[in-house]
């Protein structure tokens, strides 16, 4: 009892998610000395170091250079490793001075990383091994955490990833940048994927919080890393910081407390978050040519939003416009689809509904319920109820998702009451 | 005020199982527990300990490889700790971080000199 009564004590301050920070840095710097073969090894060897820093750290403070010494202590584990392993080629050219590793500095470690997501964003991948590699590797998840985060079983992610570390290795013999030309191709992939994985921590509200939203912490965090390096600070990747930014100033603000999503015209707009509003804008504004750019006109059209006091005062013109250079620039049914709202906001209902009677017969959209969906919001624009509330079914009966269809009775409770029933 | 010797032992095997993550949490608990069972604002001392090690004998002539025993017997590293009596400082103990992994505390109490 009296344990409660005592005053606080100054704790130990850890960075948040430093171990699993480390654990990414200390892979990528030994994977890149020994070799992409010694993946596996590698990882074991920083496992094992981490779980001395774990126990020898809880008796004092954390060192100054923590990366240091996790680095030194996971390379003499790995020669140790190959040593036993007879790995005498590598282990044996190794001169015993090298046992005092020169602990990169943040620049070459950066440098180090971003080598290291180009490798695992690998085209030759598939995007499913590009996002696994990416969050086990650089971002030290364990194979249970990736599993809770992406929704899949462990065993599931177990398998893809030995799997994927296979074809890493087969793909990737060194972790050297392509050259320059190259890097502006791969960098569209690197890109692609760290939207991915930005988007599977965001996209859902199933499962834990938390962990979803250090996802999306960990694609931002890598993309500070491209943002970080000359060859791969662009318009593009800039654009995504932005679009991240403003999409995640509203992570907390999209879930009510009973877990389910609010749509943004619901949403208590006080609860966004105004530093990462700022930092979305900042970064937009660098951008030199936007209308080419899907990531720079998404994260403009988000921005609009943010800067929007209320739902009233949304610039639905603006969106519209933006909406049109994004279809323009890729006809998918999808963009398409989307901007049926921000064109009814704009041109009215009726002429939304004729809007998407061009598309709604597209093969992608056929078994999508957003297209019902969106059918019925404009229906109750319309205040033709009857209309909304056979739409509103049809989506019912299309939509998989727990959240959306939540979403969806909600609406469909909310017109019945507004519509006296005719018996 | 008497002083006692808390022996860690055994725990390894759950901590090769932890997540970067995971340990970095474990290592916090551990942090928070020394400042806690501590009379002063510094954490108890103490040290953590190698498994690897040597068993000398028979002054030198028999020197073996590491401790004796295997496992979750292996003390893992030791704490002074200040209490009053025996019992609190077993209650004290109660709260190591040591058994969320079926680790053991071994209290021991220092001899007045």
């Amino acid at each position: 009892m009296w344990l409660l009564l005592m005053p606080q004590k100054p704790v130990n301050q850890v960075v948040d998610h430093l171990f699993r920070n480390e654990f990414g840095k200390a892979v990528t710097i030994l994977t890149s000395k020994f070799g992409t073969q010694h993946l596996e090894a590698a990882e074991d060897a920083v496992q094992d170091a981490l779980s001395k820093a774990m126990q020898t750290w809880a008796y004092s403070k954390i060192p100054d250079n923590p990366s240091g010494w996790i680095i030194r202590v996971a390379q003499n584990k790995l020669i140790d490793h190959l040593r036993r392993q007879q790995k005498v080629f590598y282990a044996t050219q190794l001169p015993e001075n090298s046992y005092e590793i020169a602990v990169p500095n943040n620049e070459q470690f950066k440098d180090e990383m971003v080598n290291m997501m180009f490798a695992c964003c690998n085209p030759k991948l598939s995007t499913d091994y590009q996002i696994i590699l990416t969050l086990k590797i650089l971002g030290g998840l364990s194979i249970r955490e990736i599993a809770t985060a992406l929704l899949k079983k462990e065993e599931t992610i177990a398998k893809s990833y030995t799997r994927a570390k296979k074809q890493f290795k087969e793909e990737n013999i060194n972790l050297e940048l392509p050259n320059s030309e190259a890097i502006q191709v791969r960098l569209q992939m690197v890109l692609k994927t760290i939207y991915l994985l930005f988007n599977e921590g965001y996209k859902s509200t199933e499962g834990e919080s938390l962990i979803r939203k250090d996802l999306c912490e960990e694609a931002m965090r890598l993309n500070q890393l491209l943002l970080d390096k000359q060859e791969t600070n662009n318009d593009w990747s800039r654009s995504l910081m932005a679009l991240m930014h403003f999409q995640v100033s509203r992570f907390d603000a999209r879930i009510d407390v009973n877990g389910h999503s609010i749509s943004l015209e619901f949403q208590d707009r006080s609860k966004w978050d105004e530093q990462h509003i700022t930092l979305g804008n900042r970064y937009l504004t660098t951008v030199t040519d936007g209308m080419k750019n899907s990531y720079f006109l998404q994260a403009a059209i988000n921005g609009i939003h943010c800067a929007a006091k209320t739902y009233d005062q949304t610039n639905w013109t603006y969106i519209l416009i933006l909406y049109n250079h994004l279809y323009q620039l890729n006809a998918n049914p999808i963009v398409a689809l989307n901007r049926i709202y921000p064109f009814a906001m704009v041109n009215g209902a009726q002429s939304a509904l004729e809007e998407l009677q061009k598309i709604k017969n597209h093969p992608t959209l056929k078994e999508n319920y957003l297209v019902a969906a969106t059918s019925a919001e404009l229906y109750i624009q319309l205040k033709n109820n009857h209309q909304a509330e056979t739409e509103l079914l049809k989506a019912i009966g299309l939509c998989k998702n727990q959240q959306d269809l939540h979403f969806l009775i909600q609406k469909l409770e909310q017109i019945k009451k507004a519509k006296p029933h005719q018996v | 005020m008497k002083q006692f010797l808390y022996l860690f032992r055994g725990g390894d095997e759950g901590y090769a199982k932890l997540s970067p993550e995971e340990m970095q949490q474990h290592m916090t608990k551990w942090n928070e527990w020394m400042l806690q069972i501590s009379k002063t604002d510094e954490p108890v001392p103490g040290l953590p300990l190698n498994n690897e090690g040597k068993v000398v004998e028979k002054g030198g002539e028999i020197i073996t490889d590491g401790p004796y025993t295997e496992g979750k017997e292996i003390v893992g590293g030791y704490v002074i700790v200040e209490a009053n009596t025996l019992d609190e400082a077993v209650e004290l103990s109660k709260g190591c971080p040591i058994f969320d992994f079926g680790g053991i505390v071994e209290v021991r109490e220092a001899v007045e000199m």
